[in-house]
């Protein structure tokens, strides 16, 4: 598990009332859309609506409930994904605190309770660049 | 009477999963690292880590110049570690028709990069290693299934395949033996990091006895007994006050350190075709603290093996402050001592590596 990598250093940015971050998978190996269960994308403790989030990997944009289904799309361990979301940033702050909550299946684990999931989550401080 | 074994020496790009995960090396400067530093001649790797857009965007093109590029640098490919994700969609598990297509695809890539052998998991029921074994013939791949923690030689389910290998008799079903099974203590750098996460001494002492507790108790044989060993490292976390370390501990302490005594692996020797040497650090004598490496490398030795040991180092989870690939050199250099007091040797060389590994995979075991 690398939970500290979640997070890209410095790849805030906001553009007419979204904002985006890039997100590194915690894990050591690939794993298809319909296994990336859920996000959150909190900036100075505002969380972004659920509803407006969107995923962009491989040059594609999903919402999570398009997520479920995908199998053919795949997030690399060495490639970014873009977690974007509704939220203004605060004005009077230059160093903005990035949260971001992952929940990933893993699709080779099946315990008694169903394939198993992880939640993990990051947190990094950094400037947001407008777009 | 066996022979005495002489393993191949070699090592999974896994170990060094928070390195690539770091873009300090593409795949082609990591197998380039791994030839350097001499650590093969088997190279394995995880096909949904290293190879973008596995299974179905491997096209011509990339396969040969994987080819060329482990030709050049001198490397043998042992094993392709391909995933059975029975997960994969979200509103129910895979088929077993749908399973078959899902290997075919990886178990194809396997054969155009020129790896013999196919490392699939315990997922897999008996029926579905015989669904499999038309796949195995027409791509002439051994699939070897991992037996990882929390299973182990013994259980009830590698029992299960054994007993369907030996009726198949075929000499492209068998195993693939994960040292992580037959674990003798809790890593000790494992306990290290947890202390710099802020457990105290008490709790890791508590986890240590527990641990210990099963290890004494032995392995479990059942999937039940898996489930309430998990439960205790858990309500451990919770009794001590730090709940949200219940699961890592409880993941850890039963699907990484495996408390099955060694001689489990009799049970399946005959068809072990791969090994994961798994391995957790090396201390500062030399020696792996928690895994019986040389008591393993004896036992292939006097087993009569001439498959590949994969080294395979695990602590890279947890451990953030010591070098990967120094480690490696450490584990090789106790396999090696551990053939040598055996009366053999760890093969070393890549052209007897090459005639020893066709020659292993190419008969049926016999138990």
């Amino acid at each position: 598990m690398i939970a500290d990598r979640i997070i890209e250093q410095g790849t805030l940015t906001t553009h007419e009332g979204q904002a985006a971050v890039e997100v590194r998978i915690p894990w050591y190996r690939a794993l298809p859309g319909s296994c990336i269960a859920g996000a959150t994308l909190s900036i100075d403790g505002t969380q972004a609506p659920a509803d407006t989030l969107r995923w962009s990997m491989n040059g594609r944009t999903f919402s999570f409930d398009e997520l479920v289904n995908e199998t053919d799309e795949w997030w690399f361990p060495l490639d970014s994904a873009t977690l974007t979301g509704q939220l203004a940033l605060r004005q009077d702050i230059e160093e903005h605190e990035v949260q971001v909550e992952l929940k990933v299946y893993i699709p080779y684990i099946i315990t008694d309770h169903g394939v198993l999931h992880i939640e993990e989550s990051d947190t990094k401080t950094m400037k947001a660049e407008q777009r | 009477m066996n022979t005495l074994g002489t393993p191949i020496q070699g090592v999974t790009l896994y170990s060094f999963t928070r390195a690539s995960h770091a873009r300090q090396y593409d795949l082609e400067s990591l197998i380039r690292k791994v030839a350097a530093e001499g650590f093969g001649p088997g190279l394995e790797l995880i096909g949904f880590s290293s190879l973008r857009g596995f299974p179905n965007r491997i096209d011509d093109r990339f396969a040969g110049k994987f080819r060329e590029l482990v030709q050049e640098v001198d490397l043998v490919p042992t094993s392709l570690a391909v995933n059975v994700d029975t997960g994969l969609r979200r509103d129910r598990l895979l088929t077993q028709e749908e399973m078959v297509e899902y290997m075919r695809a990886q178990i194809e890539v396997a054969a155009r990069l020129g790896f013999p052998i196919a490392r699939v998991q315990i997922s897999l029921s008996p029926d579905a290693m015989e669904s499999l074994l038309p796949v195995a013939e027409k791509y002439g791949v051994t699939l070897a299934l991992e037996v990882h923690a929390d299973q182990h030689g013994a259980h009830e389910r590698v029992l299960a395949l054994r007993d369907r290998y030996e009726k198949l008799d075929s000499p492209l079903l068998g195993f693939t033996a994960d040292w992580g099974a037959t674990v003798t203590g809790f890593a000790p750098s494992l306990l290290e990091a947890y202390r710099r996460r802020g457990a105290s001494e008490e709790l890791l002492a508590a986890v240590v006895a527990l641990w210990d507790g099963f290890y004494a108790e032995g392995p479990p044989n059942t999937q039940k007994v898996h489930g309430e060993r998990f439960g205790a490292f858990i309500g451990l976390a919770a009794r001590h006050g730090r709940p949200e370390l219940g699961i890592d501990f409880a993941i850890n302490g039963t699907g990484l350190f495996g408390p099955a005594p060694i001689e489990t692996w009799q049970e399946i020797m005959p068809w072990v075709r791969h090994v994961h040497g798994k391995f957790f650090g090396i201390d500062e004598t030399g020696e792996e603290p928690s895994v019986p490496v040389r008591g393993l490398v004896a036992q292939l030795v006097e087993n009569g093996y001439h498959g590949a040991i994969s080294s395979e180092y695990e602590g890279w989870h947890w451990n953030n402050w010591q070098d990967p690939f120094e480690i490696i050199r450490g584990e090789h250099a106790l396999q090696r001592a551990a053939a040598k007091d055996a009366g053999s040797s760890m093969v070393t060389d890549s052209r007897i590596a090459r005639e020893l590994l066709h020659s292993h995979l190419a008969q049926p075991a016999r138990g």
